[in-house]
C-alpha cells in the first residue's frame, strides 16, 4: 500500500517552507498567469518592477518554454514601486497607471494584481480600483507574494472574478465550466483544456474553458450559467467551485485528474453521462469509436513500448493532477510499475489522504507507489536516490540526476519544463497516452 | 569616488553616478546634461514591468557560482527566475570547456504572512545552517528583497552572529528591489559584498591573470574565444562571477589587470580592486568588433608586458578574419537597392552602446537611433568619443519599456530591429527583426559576439535576418496590436513622462 513517509524527524523540519527550487512562484505570479490566460484581459501589476518580468523565466518559460504573449512580461503595465512610494504610498502612481493603461492598451478587462510592496506599505488598492469601476471592466486581485504560492494566486483570481464580476444567470442545460487546470503551473494546460472541451462537445456538452476562450471576459461572465462545474484536481479550483455553489447554486464534481488515455477518459465520459443525464447510446457509441481507433493506433507504438520500457519501475515527480493521471495510465494501460510518486504542488493537508488514495488504489500493478509530498528539490533528489527506477516522469530539474544518478530515462512532464516547447501538446484524452509514448520514445530512439 | 567597504552596501547608481532611465533626445544633449548634473530622473505615468535590482539579472548570475549557495531572503516568487538554473546551464557540453563540477544550489526562505509580522531572522538563520549542512559550500550569498527590506530584517546582524557557526563565508547582498530604479545598482551591490567579504589580500601577484567580469548576455563561445586569444599570448582569464568558483573571486586581488566586457557592469568591482588591492583596470574598449578586439588586447598587453606578443597575435588574427569581415561588409552594401546603408535599430545596455555603434561602422550599417536601458556619468568620455566617430544620433533611454520601444521602432522604421528576446510582441514588424543577444547558456557557435570569431559570427547572424521576413510579417498581419492607434500617431515615445517629477 501507499505510505506517506515523514522525511525527517519533526524538530529538524521546523521551517518546511525553506526549500531549494520549489516548483511554483508566488500568489502574485499565479494571479498574473491566470490573467494572461484570460484572452483579452490586461494585467496591471501594482508591485516592484521585477515582479512581472521575473515570472517570465519563473512561470512562462518554466511551463514548456512559453512566451508570455501580447500582454505579458515587459508588455505588462506595472507601477514599478521604489523606496519613495514605500514612504509616501503608491496609490497616486497606481491611479495614473490604471488611467494610462485604459487609454493605451487594447483590452476588454483590466485586472489589477497587487503584490508584496503595497500590502506591506498599506496602500488602499481597492479604493483606487473602485474609482475606475464605472468606466471599464476592472478587477482587483488583492494578493501579495507572501500570502502563498502560484496555486493560491489562481484561487485568488477566481475569487476576485466571482466577487467582482459575476451576476446570476439563467442556467443553460448541458453547459459546464472547466476548473482546476491551473495556467502555466499545469504545463499542458492549454492542450488539456482544449481536449476536454472537444471531448465534451462530442457527447453534446458545451464546456467553458474560461482560459484561452477567444473572448475571455465573456467566458468569465458566462460562468454562472453552467449546469455543473467540473473540477479536474482534488484541490485546485475546489474553493472556487464551492463559492460558485454558494453564490449561484451551481453543483460541482471533482475529478482527481485530467483523464489520460482511453480507460480513464471513457470512465470520465460515463460518469458525465450519468451526472448530466446524457443520451447513453450516443456516449457509448462515441466511446466505442474512439477506443477502437486509439487501441488500433496503440499497435503502432506497442513494439517500441515493449522494447524501451517493458514493465518499467517508474518515478513520478509532479503536481497532483499530472501525478495521478500519469500514474494511472502507466499502471493500468502500459504495464508500468509505479515505484514512487512525489507530489510537488504542496496540496493542503486535508486533501492529502485522498490524493494518496487516488495514487494507490485502483491500480493494476502489483507494485503500489510510495507517496511523498515534497517541495524541496534537494529532498526530492535524496528521495529518488533511495529507489531503483527505470523511468522518471518529472520536471526538468530532474533531467540530469535521473540519468547520472539513477541511470533512468527522464521526460519532463511537470513544472518546470525548460527543455521542451509545449504549445498545445497534451496527454489528456484518448490520444493523450499515445502522445506520452511518442515523447518517451523520442528520448529512447533505439536500439532496435 | 572612494568605495567604502565598511558600509553595508554601495550607494545607488542614482547617487553614485547620476543615473537616469527616462530620456529622449540627441546623444550630445544627453551627455552635456548628465555632465552638468542637470538631469533628474522622471517618473512615468505609464510604465511596464522591467526587472528590479534583484531580478532577473542578479539571481541568474549569482546562482552560477559553482561552490556557493544563494539564499534569497524573500517570499517564494522572488526566486522563481532561478528555477532554470541547473539544467539550462548544464546543457553547455563539457567538450566546450564547461566545468564538470556543476551542482548549482539555491534556497528561498519563503517569507510568509507570519514572518512579515514577526520577522524572518530565525528562518534566515536556519536557512544558512541548512545550506551549510546540505551543500558544504565555500560561500553563501544572502540576497535581500523588497519584503526583507520593508519589514526591516537585520541581515547584517544575522550574518555577524551565524558566521561563527558555519564554515562557508557569508556574503550579504543588499539588492532590495525597491532601493533603486536603476537595475545596474544590483551589480554594484553584489560587487560590494564580494569585495567586502571574499576578495583576500594578495600574498603574491599572478602577473598572467586577467580578471574579466563577464555578462550573462555574452555567450559561452565568447568566453572560449577570449580564452583562446589570451592563452595565445601567455595570459589566463579569470572569468567572474558566472561559473566561477569562490576561490576565483578570492584571488581577484592577485590579477595583473581587470578588463571590461561591459564597462559599467564591471565599474564598481574594477574601482574596488584598484583601491583596495592595487589592481589596475581600464573601461574601454570591449572586445566587440575586430578593431576594438585589437585595442582591448593591446590594452591588456600593456598591463602584462605582452606588447610584443600581442602585435604578432593581432597580425595573425587579422590575416584570418579581416577578409571575412570584408565579405560581410560587401554583402551588407549590396542589400539595399538604393545604395544606402542598411539601418539597424538596437536596444541595449549602456555598455553595449560603446561597442555596438563602432561595430555597426565596421560592418557598414548605420543606426538611426540608440535605445539604452539606463544612462549615467561613468562612461561620458567614451560616449563622446563614439559621437565624434559616428556623428550625433538620437537616444531613447528606457528600461525595457515595450510600448516606447514599439513606438520608436515604428517611427524610425529601420531595416532590422534588434530586440531583447523577452519583449512580448516587439518582433512583429514589417521589416526584419532579430534578437540582440543570446544568453550564456547558449553554447552554439552562431550566437557568438565577442572577439574576432564573434565579430564574424554576429555579422553573419545580422545578415541572415535581412534575407527572409516572413515570420515577422505574418505575425504582424495575423495578430492584433497591443496598443491603440493614437499611440503611433503622436510623435513622442515618452508621451507618459511626468514632466515635474
Ligand atoms: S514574492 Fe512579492 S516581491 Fe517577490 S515577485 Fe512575488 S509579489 Fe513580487
Amino acid at each position: 500500500m501507499g505510505t506517506v513517509t515523514a522525511l525527517r524527524p519533526k524538530e529538524e523540519n521546523r521551517y518546511p517552507g525553506i526549500a531549494e527550487a520549489p516548483r511554483f512562484s508566488c500568489a502574485l505570479g499565479g494571479a498574473y498567469m491566470a490573467t494572461l490566460a484570460t484572452f483579452g484581459a490586461v494585467p496591471i501589476l501594482h508591485s516592484g518592477a521585477g515582479c512581472g518580468m521575473s515570472q517570465n523565466f519563473g512561470q512562462n518559460f518554466a511551463a514548456g518554454l512559453n512566451g508570455a504573449g501580447p500582454q505579458g512580461n515587459t508588455s505588462t503595465p506595472c507601477s514599478c514601486l521604489v523606496e519613495e512610494h514605500a514612504v509616501f504610498g503608491g496609490e497616486d502612481k497606481l491611479r495614473a497607471l490604471i488611467q494610462s493603461t485604459t487609454e493605451l492598451v487594447r483590452g476588454d478587462l483590466f485586472a489589477v494584481v497587487s503584490g508584496c510592496v503595497p500590502a506591506l506599505i498599506g496602500d488602499d488598492v481597492g479604493a483606487v480600483v473602485k474609482e475606475f469601476r464605472e468606466k471599464v471592466p476592472i478587477l482587483h486581485v488583492n494578493t501579495a507574494g507572501f500570502v502563498g504560492n502560484s496555486y493560491k494566486g489562481y484561487e485568488q483570481y477566481l475569487d476576485a472574478v466571482i466577487d467582482q464580476l459575476l451576476t446570476p444567470q439563467t442556467v443553460v442545460r448541458k453547459r459546464v465550466n472547466l476548473l482546476g487546470v491551473v495556467p502555466y503551473q499545469h504545463i499542458f494546460w492549454k492542450g488539456n483544456l482544449q481536449v476536454l472541451k472537444d471531448l465534451l462537445a462530442a457527447v453534446g456538452v458545451e464546456a467553458n474553458m474560461i482560459f484561452t476562450e477567444p473572448d475571455g471576459l465573456e467566458a468569465l461572465r458566462r460562468i454562472p450559467s453552467a449546469e455543473l462545474n467540473l473540477v479536474f484536481s482534488p484541490w485546485s479550483g475546489v474553493p472556487a467551485a464551492r463559492k460558485l455553489k454558494e453564490k449561484f447554486g451551481t453543483p460541482f464534481a471533482v475529478i482527481p485528474s485530467v483523464p489520460v488515455g482511453p480507460k480513464d477518459t471513457s470512465q470520465f465520459l460515463q460518469f458525465l453521462a450519468r451526472r448530466l443525464q446524457l443520451r447513453r447510446s450516443r456516449v457509448e457509441a462515441y466511446i466505442a469509436k474512439e477506443e477502437a481507433r486509439t487501441y488500433r493506433f496503440a499497435e503502432y507504438m506497442a513494439d517500441i513500448a515493449m522494447m524501451a520500457l517493458p514493465n518499467a519501475y517508474t518515478a513520478v515527480v509532479a503536481d497532483t493532477g499530472t501525478a495521478i493521471g500519469l500514474t494511472r495510465y502507466g499502471s493500468n494501460e502500459l504495464g508500468w510499475l509505479p515505484e514512487i510518486v512525489i507530489v510537488t504542488d504542496d496540496p493542503p493537508e486535508e486533501s492529502r489522504e485522498e490524493i494518496v488514495r487516488s495514487l494507490t488504489e485502483g491500480l493494476e500493478s502489483a507494485v503500489k507507489p510510495e507517496v511523498h509530498f515534497e517541495i524541496d528539490a534537494h529532498k526530492i533528489r535524496l528521495l529518488l536516490r533511495e529507489h531503483t527506477v527505470q523511468l522518471v516522469l518529472a520536471s526538468s530539474l530532474e533531467k540530469y540526476l535521473a540519468v547520472d544518478e539513477l541511470d533512468a530515462m527522464q521526460l519532463s512532464v511537470a513544472f518546470p519544463a525548460y527543455d521542451r516547447l509545449i504549445v498545445d501538446r497534451t496527454y489528456a484524452g484518448y490520444r493523450g497516452g499515445l502522445a506520452l509514448m511518442e515523447d518517451i520514445a523520442y528520448k529512447y530512439g533505439g536500439p532496435l | 569616488m572612494t568605495i567604502d567597504l565598511k558600509a553595508n552596501t554601495c550607494p545607488n547608481r542614482e547617487q553614485r553616478a547620476g543615473a537616469i532611465n527616462a530620456y529622449y533626445g540627441k546623444a550630445t544633449d544627453l551627455v552635456r546634461e548628465v555632465r552638468a548634473g542637470s538631469l533628474v530622473n522622471q517618473e512615468r505615468e505609464f510604465q511596464q514591468s522591467s526587472g528590479c535590482v534583484l531580478n532577473f539579472y542578479l539571481t541568474t548570475r549569482v546562482v552560477t557560482i559553482r561552490d556557493a549557495v544563494m539564499i534569497v531572503h524573500a517570499p517564494v516568487g522572488c526566486s522563481s527566475t532561478s528555477l532554470l538554473y541547473r539544467e539550462v546551464y548544464r546543457r553547455i557540453p563539457p567538450s566546450e570547456g564547461r566545468p564538470t563540477d556543476f551542482d548549482l544550489h539555491w534556497l528561498t526562505t519563503n517569507i510568509d504572512e507570519k514572518d512579515v509580522v514577526y520577522g524572518g531572522a530565525d528562518k534566515l538563520r536556519h536557512a544558512i545552517k541548512e545550506a551549510q549542512a546540505r551543500y558544504n559550500p565555500e560561500a553563501i550569498f544572502i540576497l535581500a528583497s523588497c519584503t526583507s527590506g520593508i519589514i526591516g530584517e537585520d541581515i547584517e546582524g544575522v550574518v555577524a552572529e551565524v558566521q561563527a557557526e558555519v564554515e562557508a563565508t557569508l556574503v550579504p547582498v543588499h539588492c532590495e528591489g525597491i532601493r533603486s530604479r536603476i537595475i545596474q545598482t544590483a551589480y554594484d551591490a553584489f560587487w560590494h559584498g564580494v569585495l567586502k567579504y571574499l576578495v583576500r589580500k594578495p600574498v603574491k601577484k599572478q602577473p598572467d591573470l586577467v580578471n574579466i567580469a563577464s555578462m550573462l548576455s555574452y555567450t559561452w563561445q565568447d568566453r572560449q574565444e577570449i580564452t583562446r586569444l589570451l592563452n595565445r599570448i601567455g595570459l589566463r582569464p579569470n572569468f567572474i562571477p558566472e561559473f566561477a568558483t569562490v576561490e576565483q573571486l578570492r584571488i581577484m586581488g592577485e590579477a595583473a589587470v581587470t578588463a571590461p566586457i561591459c564597462p559599467t557592469y564591471t565599474d564598481y568591482l574594477s574601482k574596488g580592486l584598484e583601491q583596495e588591492f592595487g589592481v589596475p583596470y581600464f573601461m574601454y574598449p570591449s572586445p566587440v568588433g575586430i578593431d576594438h578586439t585589437d585595442e582591448w588586447l593591446r590594452t591588456i598587453a600593456r598591463f602584462t608586458g605582452k606588447e610584443r606578443e600581442v602585435e604578432e597575435l593581432i597580425r595573425e588574427e587579422r590575416a584570418t578574419w579581416v577578409p571575412k569581415m570584408d565579405a560581410i561588409r560587401a554583402d551588407f552594401a549590396r542589400l539595399r537597392p538604393d545604395g544606402k546603408k542598411v539601418e539597424i535599430l538596437g536596444s541595449l545596455g549602456q555598455g553595449r552602446l560603446l561597442t555596438q555603434v563602432p561595430y555597426f561602422e565596421e560592418i557598414g550599417v548605420s543606426s538611426p537611433a540608440a535605445i539604452i536601458q539606463d544612462f549615467d556619468n561613468l562612461v561620458l568620455d567614451e560616449v563622446e568619443q563614439i559621437i565624434d566617430q559616428a556623428g550625433d544620433f538620437d537616444v531613447l533611454v528606457n528600461t525595457f519599456q515595450a510600448a516606447e520601444l514599439s513606438h520608436i521602432t515604428r517611427s524610425y522604421d529601420p531595416d532590422v530591429a534588434l530586440t531583447c528576446p523577452f519583449q512580448g510582441s516587439a518582433y512583429k514588424r514589417e521589416k526584419g527583426a532579430t534578437r540582440i543577444h543570446a544568453l550564456r547558456g547558449d553554447a552554439r557557435r552562431w550566437s557568438a559576439q565577442a572577439g574576432y570569431k564573434g565579430a564574424i559570427a554576429y555579422g553573419n547572424f545580422l545578415l541572415q535576418s535581412l534575407k527572409n521576413k516572413a515570420f515577422q510579417k505574418t505575425m504582424l498581419a495575423k495578430t492584433p496590436d497591443t496598443y491603440q492607434d493614437w499611440w503611433y500617431e503622436q510623435t513622442d515615445p515618452l508621451h507618459y513622462i511626468k514632466k515635474e517629477a
